[in-house]
């Protein structure tokens, strides 16, 4: 192999790959970055076994070939070299070594067999269809914070990305027992009768690596076994998670008339400023909404108390009493894009609904706590 | 062009297993039969290809996998070629279907683990919830299983009581007995026997090529049938210290005390303690060899010449219960020797005076 690549385009497909890298690994090929010259131009790969990313760069090859390399090192040694710097990469030359060249740096890294790096096969993934990224990006973004961490219901420990029958739309929904994401976009040509899939936490947070500035479209391609996602010239394929999702459909309470609908920002800095208080463990905070003010309050009994209020459109009768915990209040309201956050209540020890009053395809569930 | 490859040696590397055909054999029928539990458990001596035949079960299965056809509808034979990708890979640890749980290096002492922590198993639990990567079976290789801490050992029956579809746990294990008993009942159990000395000569031959004859036979009497332990004993020169031990104990109850002194300060130099456990090791195994052989459970052939003689020679003049006694005797000594820290040099004048008081009698 040897070939000539510009040092800044070299830099970022390094950039993107070595990232799913792991910094302390046992086994030595799987440090490695794989680099494959031919025709196409130059092809990254790296993985840690559960999911690998291929990314393509022009360049001017002169010997087609591959080999393996270690991937912080030349993303290290590239990163040093000057801008605007041309690199050379030959391998074969020397035994065993790829010689990296720019200007008068000169460098031969020790290489392991590409025939001993990991395949990531896709057999057959069935389902194709293109969407734009950031739609994509909206759908990681809001559901992400939900995603359970919770080993032992290891089936909850992604976004559950489906096309429901009652609906054309593209969902993701993501819980961890306490709070659900529910977040829909319309669905692409082609999504229609895909299998629900579970894209696990960490597939998804390298592919919103990938899409975060969102412009452009990304496609996707799955079967039951496997998901993939193509922007331009970078491929990023994942495992999914072998298991099923429970029935969240049964959770979203349908029957919740209260409803309070408050300013998004004010009420988020309330809670904020009220959580201070609340004890560092369970971090509850009392809602009573009462005709057009929710009065928040938190009380610890080593610290004392505090109460913070904010005006509120509510139709119910009464006074209602509901503690959440603050942080899970905070996550939810984070999600909040409108300026007006809508609460559907029902009582004190019922799930909450929490809506996007300016985004209808976004909606959170809430469990309450006792306070 | 040379790659600098990675050195792997030991059962991963390992294309051939011999002396284990019926074994195989009970494999290859569970998968013909469509019939593969969850769980297999291989137990037996150490060094007699557990590990290989885990290896061998596994390329096996990822294989089939990857063709797509019939899983199990291949020749009957766990044979593979070392040059082929899968081979290699696995090789390599680059198969996203294996893991391999065996006790790792502490991060933060720097030292091997004394057992295999919860953590590792957790994290086989992580492997087999996600999908496989090459769409076929996914494999746990659990590497000394009794080694496996209270804690571990019940996060992996949590695994064996539901376990996922298409994943398959192997235990390796040369204590079996000590694995908890729900975890033993859990697993379908392939018990693997010493090698015949034929087998564990041809072993031997192909993991030491340049061994001469003589001593690839030596070592493997002594080694039991292990062509591990076999190998482990030509590195530590066993056979060696072997033939010196009986020169010293060739005319019992004379000693020659000299030499036994000499022995004696040569294995209490601060940097021999490891040529002092070979030493200890030999010594048991040596009485160990006598006992079985005078009681006839053994058919004992020399593994250094004039072995068989000496042992029949010390077996008629005293009963062999005295010789079973101070085999216990001498294990026990050297146990204690290991705990308080005592003198290696003691402790060789007082097993070899046990050996004289003995055979006086």
């Amino acid at each position: 192999m040897q070939l000539t690549i510009e040092r800044s385009a070299f830099l970022r497909a390094l950039g993107h790959v070595q990232n799913v890298v792991e910094r302390r690994n046992t086994i030595p090929i799987l440090s490695n970055v794989q680099l494959v010259a031919n025709e196409a131009g130059l092809s990254l790969t790296a993985t840690d076994l559960d999911l690998a990313i291929v990314e393509t760069v022009a360049c001017e090859v002169r010997r087609p070939g591959g080999t393996t390399a270690p991937a912080h090192v030349l993303h290290d040694i590239v990163r040093k070299l000057p801008d605007g710097a041309q690199i050379e990469l030959d391998y074969g030359a020397e035994a065993g070594r790829l010689v990296v060249r720019a200007a008068r740096s000169k460098f031969a890294l020790s290489c392991l067999p590409r025939e001993d790096f990991p395949v990531m096969a896709d057999g057959d993934l069935p389902y194709h269809f293109v969407l734009p990224a950031a739609d994509l990006r909206r759908l990681i973004e809001k559901t992400r914070f939900a995603i359970s961490t919770e080993e032992t219901r290891y089936y909850l420990n992604g976004i559950y990305l489906h096309a429901p029958e009652d609906a054309p739309v593209l969902r993701g929904v993501a819980t961890d027992g306490h709070r659900l994401a529910h977040i829909e976009i319309s669905l692409p040509e082609g999504a229609g009768g895909m299998p629900g899939v579970i894209m696990p936490r960490k597939a998804a947070l390298e592919v919103h690596k990938l899409i975060e500035d969102g412009e452009g479209v990304i496609e996707i391609a799955l079967s039951d076994s496997k998901i993939r996602f193509s922007l331009g010239d970078i491929v990023l394929t994942s495992k999914l998670i072998d298991g099923t999702f429970p029935d969240y459909q049964r959770v979203i309470p349908s029957g919740n008339d209260k409803l309070m609908e408050v300013d998004c920002k004010s009420f988020a800095a309330a809670v904020d400023r009220v959580a201070t208080i609340s004890s560092e463990k369970s971090r509850a905070v009392k809602l009573t909404v009462n005709g057009s003010t929710v009065v928040l309050s938190a009380n610890s009994p080593e610290q004392g108390s505090g109460t913070d209020e904010v005006p509120v459109n509510f139709n119910g009768e009464g006074v209602l009493e509901i503690g959440f915990n603050a942080r899970y209040l905070l996550d939810i309201t984070g999600q909040i894009d409108g300026e007006n956050a809508c609460f559907d209540l029902s009582d004190g020890a019922s799930p909450t609904i929490v809506r996007d009053a300016a985004d209808p395809g976004a909606l959170y569930v809430l469990m309450p706590m006792r306070v | 062009m040379a790659e600098q490859s990675v050195q792997a040696t030991g059962p991963v590397a390992t294309a051939t297993l011999i002396g284990h055909e019926a074994a195989e054999l009970a494999f290859l029928e569970t998968a013909a039969a469509h019939r593969m539990p969850h769980a297999w458990l291989l137990s037996g001596p150490r060094g007699i290809g557990k590990m290989t035949l885990a290896y061998r079960m596994a390329r096996c299965l990822l294989s089939r996998g990857v063709a797509g056809g019939d899983l199990f509808g291949g020749p009957g034979s766990l044979q593979m070629p070392p040059e082929s990708d899968l081979f290699r890979r696995i090789l390599a640890g680059g198969h996203g279907d294996l893991r391999l749980i065996e006790r790792i290096v502490n991060p933060t002492t720097k030292k091997l683990r004394t057992e295999i922590a919860v953590d590792q198993i957790r994290g086989l639990s992580r492997f087999f919830s996600l999908t496989g990567a090459e769409g076929g079976w996914r494999i746990a290789i659990i590497d000394g299983a009794e080694e496996m801490n209270p804690n571990a050992a019940n996060a992996l029956l949590k695994l064996l009581e539901e376990p996922p579809e298409h994943c398959l746990l192997l235990l390796v294990s040369h204590g079996p007995g000590r694995l908890l008993p729900t975890i033993r009942s859990r697993c379908r159990q392939l018990i693997l026997r010493p090698l015949k000395e034929a087998d564990a000569i041809a072993v031997l031959a192909q993991q030491l090529p340049d061994l001469d004859q003589h001593e690839c036979l030596g070592l493997v009497r002594l080694a039991e049938g292990s062509p591990g332990r076999a190998v482990a004993m030509a590195a530590e020169g066993g056979l060696q210290t072997y033939g010196e031990l009986l020169a010293l104990v060739g005319d019992l109850p004379e000693l020659d005390y000299a030499a036994v002194h000499a022995l004696g300060d040569r294995l209490a130099r601060a940097n021999n303690e490891g040529a002092y456990r070979v030493w200890v090791d030999l010594l048991r195994l040596w009485l160990s060899r006598l006992a079985r052989g005078g009681a006839g459970l053994d058919q004992m052939s020399d593994a250094v010449t004039g072995e068989v003689a000496l042992a029949s020679r010390l077996t008629m003049a005293v009963g062999l219960d005295r010789w079973v006694e101070l085999w216990e005797k001498i294990g026990a000594l050297a146990m204690r020797a290991e705990r308080v820290n005592l003198d290696r040099k003691q402790v060789v004048l007082n097993v070899f005076m046990a050996l004289q008081s003995t055979a006086r009698h």
